[in-house]
């Protein structure tokens, strides 16, 4: 990929780098999933269950099927088979909504698809789906916001396997807090959020034979290949997966929805290429969302801030059929130093569409809730919140037994409060005040896990000076397409700006899913090993080209650097570029591949793999007008090695801002009456805008943590957006005096 | 979205002439001008307005901001909301008119949205909007969800038993505090409406938002001589800093003489199911002491008959910090 | 069926019907204003489209529109310019923001058909990636987007905010791209590079 002239060149790991994809978005060029036309191309647009709960008794598809240029109105009666999928050894072939579309009548959440209109104009096709009228026997639906446990048994299958509902215990954490001096017990309730990336889930899908091409907005082409291979009855050879470029997803396109096996379905009928893009509308009914969390916290401790004992319960909404499990408690077995302790969930089925991860899936909610209560406790016990985490630092991973790879959250909280100014902080509610306005500040811990998916990648040294790496991994805005240039022209000493980057097509060697923020963690092996084995071929091929400066030499007497071989003794001085020998090969390229296997969830690792941060918060409160806004915001991230902080500080400044949202302005509403996610639009679904961000202060503390790989690279995509919410709230409170334990903090919560 | 004919008419007459032929002017409405589309297109994409039949009146001479004989300000039917906010007449005499426009929408709507196009913005309530839902204004007798169900953004002033939708608009708001009259030319001629008598309360007909019978076409507003010396302040109250509806907003024209309020023009937006203009507060500012017990008195008075429904009672006290705080910017101002 | 004798006064005080079989509007008579005859020039009849010309990035478009056809997706499906992209169809997130006449505006609630005769500007119109607009050199330098989906939207409305009353400081440029809706939350860069071409235009 070209760089225009005006972009600096090549920066090696760790130096801010400049999109190598940047030109193509700025002018239009990048293509994104609904941006490919195919000749003879078809639109289809989906007809939503308006009820959430019941039978679908009869469908009236004929007028809809007479209208102009309308090729087809498919059903359960037409729609051909569809297969289930099912999840592969070793995380493959996963899917959160398992039940393929049409499969039967009956309704379960407000939205699902019961048809889908195929048209030549997507104007046709919209109006032929709204011309279908469906027939129900409805009933009730469940979208009750009180959240109680379902009858579940101790292990439940979730999206990623079983999970105990005991999650984590250790010591006798009821007794320690019956006994506790000081207590502190309270519920947190976080909504329904949606994902809402700018860019709607699309799919087009083209049949060519037996043999299947799907352009997906996809956060994940391989493991969608693989599960529509599934569906559709295909070895996974017959099925291609693309996706360039993806306006984001933030979890949402991890996994495939009923969207993708519709498109594909359709075009298998009819012959023809047929493209399906999501309203918005449909956005918060059928591609999943955040569940609801309501989440009981009980900390026991002693008058001086020490926790003698944790719990934390907590239930979540679910769907009918599926079983995303948004873990809560994932980090507080690790979080904080504390003896006894207990975390538990239940989980409450709803007439709601799937759950799916969500930016930061468990942790985010989870964090909120305990670092919440720390903060409350820190309030009643009067001792500074930064103090009591700094107290309650654990030296282990007191849940495994083992150390951290790499924790530095006492030097993130050091750092943070020097940069704040924390410091100059008057604990008293209401006592800080800034041109007429009153100050609130809060600050809140943070962490999120480090580990590696499987990867492949492939790099190519080629007769012209240039590189290419592939993976079929995906870039969602992480800034993916720099990293893999950076990190092949750190191995190979070609120029950023002379390496194309390949990602996003399951033809390429298969990449990383881009979630939990461990994709880019999970390339680096790869793309080493990669390079390394093209020069490992460079060196052997240095050495027996006739004619070549190194012939008849031994490969390990030559070395490699900067894009150029030498001979060790002789020194990089004598260096040749690697294009000089393979013209003289008459090689047009030589290409390395590299794999490197999963780091993650080790059940007896020998470390503990987490980054870890911390955000501080002032908001401003003008009470005559109830008007609360985050005024700043400082974060500081213990996130391993940063490959690009460029990119890396907007990640972090992206995801504040998501926090922002979260505890100020986002609910996904469920209507009692209909069941309908009712605020199902980006104006009454509310977002941060423009005006609502502040200056947010990123630093990263930068200590490289090998044991996830050679750079020490960690993923930084979810973790700025762990903590934020705690931090904001504990700023309202300490602005307000009003404690807001129910997200999001509205006008109404400080009235009063 | 329902198809329709499209005609682009080369005079007013035309307009009117073919627009005459609608059934109705209100809910349900066959035929309709198009100006800037924001709201009109908005509400065909959900099939909740359903014409056959669109008159573009782009290109009619609508579209002058000019002054009238008497002093006061003639601004046409089709000017843009940005060109009417930015106009430096209207900045200079009609400040409130300028704010509250600019406190609405975004940059790009506001390029499109047109002065006779914002008269007739309708509510955002999403029942209303969608066409799955029931909904009393959509059809009359099929009952209101939002009553029952979420209605944190909808009205406490104005409401009946069978609507409580809010109306959205900003510039509205300023237009009542200022007083302007709408005048529209129909099948019958031409005639001047007040604003405050050209939004229709829900109350058992909430499908009849506007007083305009078929063919009616907004020509103009004109807005009457500025009151001189007066303050003038747009305050708009939302979740977030901006691009969103009002949950509580006032528009406040005041005089102010020897430390009393001598002349008050006092609207509320967010909280009315039309622009509210609010006489009760006037009447306890008007010759009162300009300080903030006053305003707080009159903000209070403003809210007495509001009825608030089961989420959104707290647009009562916001609604009074909102016209309080207002009044206390426009001494200022 | 219009006679040999149709002329531009006729055609634009009668309705254009959709879904009839009607003539085409006669190539030669767009832009005409004369009333003479003109040649019929014939078209296939595409049932339900409406023939119109729109003037995009200084190029002249012939096109056949459904007449609900919005300008984004004229744009993004009839021309197959699709840098300007659909976030939300209903004019809440700026994504389809480009400009007509110099200002921005959202394309999403305007239909194809009532810009005939307007200067149209979308990104791909603006500068290309070895010749690119100031402002989207400045995006680039400051790291202005991460997913990229709402950029083209965010750059044509910067670009129109530099013909705009805007005040100097940072808080006036976040109030006026408040319609440009980022999920990926890179306001801060946006700001960056919006007032770093400010002070140097």
């Amino acid at each position: 990929m070209q760089t225009t002239q005006e972009t600096p060149i090549v920066s090696p790991v760790g130096r801010d780098t400049p999109r190598v994809d940047g030109p193509r978005k700025v002018s239009g060029l990048a293509q994104y999933t609904s941006d490919f036309h195919f000749p003879e191309m078809l639109y289809a647009v989906p007809i939503e269950a308006t009820i959430a709960n019941g039978r679908l008794l009869k469908l009236d598809t004929a007028p809809a099927e007479r209208m102009p240029r309308v090729r087809a109105v498919f059903h359960r009666e037409n729609i051909g088979r569809i297969f289930r999928s099912f999840p592969e050894r070793g995380f493959g072939g996963i899917c959160e909504e398992r039940r393929p579309p049409f499969e039967d009548d009956v309704i379960r959440y407000y939205g699902q698809y019961i048809a889908l209109a195929v048209a030549d104009t997507f104007e046709a096709a919209k109006s032929a789906a709204d011309a279908v009228r469906a027939t129900y026997a409805q009933e009730k639906p469940n979208v009750e916001t009180h959240l109680d446990a379902d009858d579940d048994p101790d292990v439940v299958l979730t999206t990623y396997g079983p999970r105990p509902r005991l999650q984590s215990h250790r010591g006798d954490a009821e007794n320690a807090f019956a006994t506790a001096l000081v207590k502190l017990d309270q519920i947190y309730v976080t909504p329904a959020e949606t994902h809402n990336p700018l860019e709607l889930h699309a799919t087009t899908a083209i049949w060519d034979g037996s043999t299947l091409t799907l352009y997906e907005s996809s956060q994940g082409v391989v493991n969608l290949r693989g599960v529509l291979a599934q569906m559709f009855g295909l070895p996974k050879e017959s099925v291609r997966v693309i996706a360039k470029f993806l306006g984001s997803g933030f979890g949402g396109k991890l996994y495939p929805w009923t969207n993708c096996a519709l498109a594909a379905a359709a075009a298998r009928q009819l012959g023809k290429p047929v493209k399906l893009v999501l309203s918005r509308k449909m956005m918060f009914q059928s591609v999943g969302h955040r569940p609801r969390t309501q989440q009981r916290v009980r900390l026991g401790a002693t008058p001086d801030g020490k926790l003698v004992s944790l719990q934390h319960d907590y239930i979540y909404h679910r769907s009918m059929l599926d079983p995303h499990h948004e873990d809560c408690g994932e980090a507080t077995p690790f979080q904080y130093s504390v003896p006894n302790l207990r975390v538990s969930f239940g989980r409450a089925r709803r007439n709601v569409g799937a759950g799916a991860d969500m930016r930061g899936p468990g942790r985010v909610p989870g964090l909120y809730a305990t670092e919440s209560a720390m903060n409350e406790l820190a309030d009643q016990l009067k001792i500074d919140p930064v103090k009591l985490r700094v107290l309650n630092e654990p030296k282990i991973d007191e849940s495994l037994g083992v150390p951290f790879s790499s924790r530095h959250l006492l030097e993130c909280l050091e750092l943070g409060a020097e940069k704040f100014g924390w410091s100059r902080r008057s604990p008293e509610v209401g006592s800080m005040k800034r041109n007429g306005l009153t100050l609130g500040w809060g600050m809140a811990g943070c962490s999120w896990v480090a580990g590696r998916f499987s990867a492949a990648a492939s790099v190519q040294l080629r007769n012209d000076g240039t590189a290419r790496v592939a993976s079929a991994t995906q870039d969602i805005g992480t800034g993916m397409y720099t990293v893999l240039a950076q990190l092949a022209a750190q191995k190979t000493g070609v120029p950023l700006e002379k390496i194309e980057v390949s990602l996003g097509d399951t033809v390429l060697p298969e990449g990383p899913l881009s979630g939990g923020s461990l994709a880019t963690e999970s390339v680096v092996p790869a793309v080493f090993a990669a390079a390394d084995d093209a020069i490992a071929s460079l060196l052997t091929i240095a050495t027996i080209t006739p004619g070549s400066p190194f012939e008849n030499r031994l490969p390990a007497d030559l070395a490699f650097e900067g894009g150029q071989v030498f001979e060790k003794a002789d020194g990089a001085a004598k260096g040749v570029p690697f294009d000089n020998l393979l013209r003289r090969a008459n090689l047009r390229l030589v290409t390395g591949s590299g794999k490197s296997e999963a780091f993650f969830g080790n059940p007896k690792p020998k470390y503990s793999t987490h980054s870890f941060g911390c955000h501080f918060v002032e908001v401003t409160w003008q009470p005559e007008i109830a008007r609360l806004r985050v005024s700043r915001v400082v974060s500081v991230m213990d996130g391993g090695r940063i490959i690009n902080p460029l990119t890396g500080r907007n990640q972090i400044q992206g995801a504040v801002v998501m926090g922002i949202g979260m505890a100020l302005l986002e609910h996904t509403s469920y209507d009692p009456q209909s069941g309908a996610p009712i605020n199902s639009n980006l104006a009454d679904y509310v977002v941060a805008v423009n005006a609502d961000a502040p200056p947010i202060e990123v630093h990263f503390l930068d200590y490289p943590d090998k044991e996830i790989n050679e750079v020490g690279a960690r993923g930084i995509g979810e973790i700025g957006l762990t903590g934020i919410a705690a931090a904001i709230t504990a700023a309202v409170h300490h602005a307000t005096g009003n404690r807001v334990r129910e997200l999001p903090v509205k006008i109404e919560n400080l009235l009063a | 979205m329902h198809t329709f004919e499209f005609i682009r008419p080369i005079d007013p007459a035309a307009a009117i002439a073919t627009a005459g032929q609608a059934k109705t002017a209100q809910q349900g409405a066959d035929v309709r001008f198009v100006a800037g589309g924001t709201t009109l297109l908005d509400l065909m994409k959900l099939n909740v307005e359903t014409p056959t039949r669109l008159i573009d009146i782009n290109r009619l001479p609508l579209d002058k901001v000019e002054a009238t004989p008497d002093g006061g300000l003639k601004i046409g039917a089709t000017v843009r909301n940005s060109d009417l906010a930015h106009d430096p007449t209207v900045q200079r005499d009609y400040s409130v008119l300028s704010q509250a426009i600019l406190n609405g929408a975004s940059a790009q709507l506001r390029n499109m949205a047109t002065t006779a196009g914002n008269l007739l913005q309708r509510t955002r309530c999403m029942y209303f909007r969608d066409t799955a839902m029931p909904c009393n204004k959509r059809e009359p007798g099929s009952g209101c969800p939002a009553i029952a169900g979420s209605n944190r953004m909808l009205a406490v002033l104005g409401t009946s038993e069978h609507c409580i939708a809010t109306n959205p608009s900003d510039m509205c708001v300023a237009m009542a505090a200022l007083e302007a009259t709408i005048y529209v030319q129909g099948a019958k001629g031409s005639r001047a409406i007040p604003i405050g008598e050209f939004h229709l309360l829900p109350g058992t007909t909430p499908n009849r938002e506007t007083v305009l019978e078929p063919g009616d076409l907004i020509t103009h507003v004109t807005l009457p001589p500025p009151i001189a010396g007066s303050k003038q302040i747009y305050l708009k109250l939302r979740d977030r800093a901006s691009y969103e509806f009002a949950l509580a907003s006032a528009a406040v024209v005041i005089t102010v003489a020897g430390g009393n309020v001598t002349k008050a023009r006092i609207a509320l937006g967010g909280v009315g199911t039309k622009p509210w203009r609010s006489p009760e507060a006037e009447a306890v500012l008007v010759g009162k002491p300009a300080d903030i017990a006053i305003f707080r008195r009159s903000a209070k008075a403003a809210m007495r008959h509001a009825q608030p429904q089961s989420e959104n009672g707290f647009k009562i006290e916001l609604a009074t910090r909102c016209l309080t705080y207002a009044l206390k910017m426009a001494m200022t101002a | 069926m219009p006679s040999s004798k149709w002329t531009r006064r006729d055609f634009l005080e009668t309705s254009l019907k959709t879904g009839a079989v009607v003539a085409a509007v006669p190539a030669a008579l767009q832009g005409q204003d004369s009333q003479e005859d003109a040649v019929v020039a014939a078209r296939p009849n595409i049932e339900g489209t409406l023939p119109i010309t729109l003037r995009i990035n200084g190029k002249d478009r012939q096109l056949r529109v459904d007449p609900r056809t919005t300008l984004l997706d004229c744009l993004r499906e009839t021309v197959v310019l699709t840098g300007t992209k659909k976030g939300c169809d209903h004019g809440q997130c700026g994504a389809c923001t480009v400009h007509v006449n110099g200002r921005r505006v959202n394309s999403c609630l305007s239909l194809a058909l009532m810009h005939e005769g307007e200067e149209i500007t979308t990104i791909e119109g603006l500068g290309v990636p070895d010749a690119l607009h100031p402002m989207q050199a400045a995006f680039v330098a400051c790291d202005g987007y991460q997913c990229g989906y709402c950029t083209s939207g965010q750059i044509m409305s910067a670009v129109a905010l530099l013909n705009e009353p805007c005040g100097p400081d940072d808080a006036a440029v976040k109030e006026l791209m408040s319609g440009n809706i980022c999920r990926c939350g890179a306001y801060a860069n946006i700001v960056a590079a919006i007032q770093q071409v400010r002070k140097n235009v």
